[in-house]
């Protein structure tokens, strides 16, 4: 009988005193003080792309992107075809971008080298805010693209998932003030079928930017750096090792469009092409002219 | 002989003559008709009148967003407009400047015909009403 009471005991004051945390007094109640709201920054870029990779920015929801990427042949005959101009080499992407929800975007492209079907997604996780209470963006991209070119490019023991690529990139970028806004990123590009000696996988980090120079015009460039990590590796060295990627070029964006004229390197537009195949060496002057244009609908 | 060559050469040159005349003819513009603006956003108060620092921000949207159409200077000269069917309006005017505020920002947000909604585009209230200011200061 006593342990009863002592049980009945405590139970009464635990009672009571979960009452009493959670039903404050009348009196006790302070005014609600409204946060002033810290909004995301203005425009950190004109476009979800500079040059070929990816920013930041999503458009808002329920915008549908159509956009041409297009690279020339290098530079190297001079003025023979114009400056790679007239060049048979040469590659074009195309597609569409839609965004499905408040900062996610899923795209499609088709390219012509190796007639790449890329299916992606990016999600826009943070953005910077004007008042630095979250002072960088953050994004993730991913890509699968299917290599559809004929199946004799694979060999007798041709499986469908022999087409298959991968790209997974997560991109921080910051507006440091009213013209000049940068990013860095860290990717992981993976092959299902590679050549005898090559890398399945590879780690690159990329580096780009914008300059304003007025309110509709800007100087961009992108870095992309394949890494060769040899704990990572499967082959001993390194022979057919790709090179980096540097392309520069001017921007004009109006309120529906991207305009880019750029020069770059790599003849790839997809992500994991230009990390795993880039093979123009910029030192060399292998540079090629290319341009990207970006038109945009809301609904 | 001589004379029928001549006859002909000279309808030829009259046809030619109006083809490049009309060719360089610009239709003629129609001045926009009366846009009515529903009372709640003649009511609307501006937020940031009189705010210094977002003229600049209009600025930067008006270039990017306007000035193709309606010219830097907000006298109707965009590169744009001679293609359009409606005279897209000469901001320097007194008319213009006794516009009310939230006239514009319901003109500039719901948009119509050849004037296109900014709501989506310039999804920030504020940021419209940045741009309200910058067209009030032209």
């Amino acid at each position: 009988m006593k342990k009863l009471a002592t049980l009945i005991f405590f139970l009464w004051f635990s009672f009571g005193l979960t009452a009493q945390d959670t039903i404050p007094a009348p009196e006790a109640a302070e005014p609600e003080v409204q946060k002033p709201i810290d909004k995301p920054v203005r425009e950190p870029f004109s476009s979800g792309y500079i040059i070929d990779a990816q920013t930041t920015l999503v458009q808002p929801k329920n915008t549908l992107e159509f956009y041409i990427q297009h690279k020339f042949g290098t530079i190297e005959n001079g003025i023979s075809d114009l400056y790679g101009i007239y060049a048979p080499a040469g590659n074009i992407r195309m597609g569409l971008n839609y965004v499905i929800l408040d900062n996610v975007q899923v795209g499609w492209g088709i390219a012509k080298l190796n007639m790449y079907n890329d299916f992606s997604i990016k999600w826009n996780i943070l953005q910077q805010t004007r008042k630095n209470t979250i002072p960088v963006a953050l994004a993730v991209y991913g890509n699968v693209a299917i290599d559809s070119k004929d199946k004799i490019k694979f060999g007798s023991t041709y499986a469908f998932t022999d087409r298959l690529s991968y790209f997974a990139e997560v991109i921080v970028g910051r507006k440091f003030n009213g013209w000049l806004s940068l990013q860095m990123a860290g990717s992981f590009s993976h092959y299902n079928f590679v050549d005898t000696g090559l890398e399945h996988d590879r780690i690159g980090i990329h580096f780009n930017g914008r300059a304003k120079i007025s309110p509709q015009g800007a100087i961009i460039f992108n870095y992309d750096i394949p890494l060769n990590i040899k704990a990572f590796a499967e082959n001993y060295d390194f022979p057919n090792s790709p090179l980096p990627n540097l392309s520069f070029g001017a921007e004009v964006a109006t309120s529906t469009h991207a305009f880019q004229i750029v020069m770059g390197t790599a003849s790839g537009i997809i992500p994991q092409e230009m990390i795993m195949y880039n093979h123009n060496d910029y030192t060399k002057g292998q540079l090629a002219l290319g341009f990207l244009i970006t038109r945009l609908w809301n609904f | 002989m001589r004379t029928q060559t001549s006859k002909f050469l000279l309808t030829i040159s009259s046809v030619l003559a109006l083809i490049v005349i009309f060719a360089f003819a610009v239709p003629q513009q129609k001045v926009g008709s009366a846009w009515e603006t529903p009372a709640k956003y003649k009511a609307m108060k501006n937020p940031i009148a009189g705010d210094k620092a977002s003229i600049n921000v209009g600025k930067s949207l008006y270039m990017k967003h306007c000035a193709s159409c309606h010219g830097k200077k907000g006298l109707g000269d965009g590169t744009k407009s001679k293609s359009l069917k409606t005279f897209p309006g000469d901001f320097s005017t007194p008319e213009f400047k006794k516009t009310a505020d939230g006239v514009l920002f319901y003109r500039l947000s719901i948009g119509r015909d050849e004037m296109p909604a900014y709501d989506k585009k310039i999804g920030d209230e504020e940021d419209r009403w940045a741009l309200v200011n910058y067209m009030k200061s032209l």
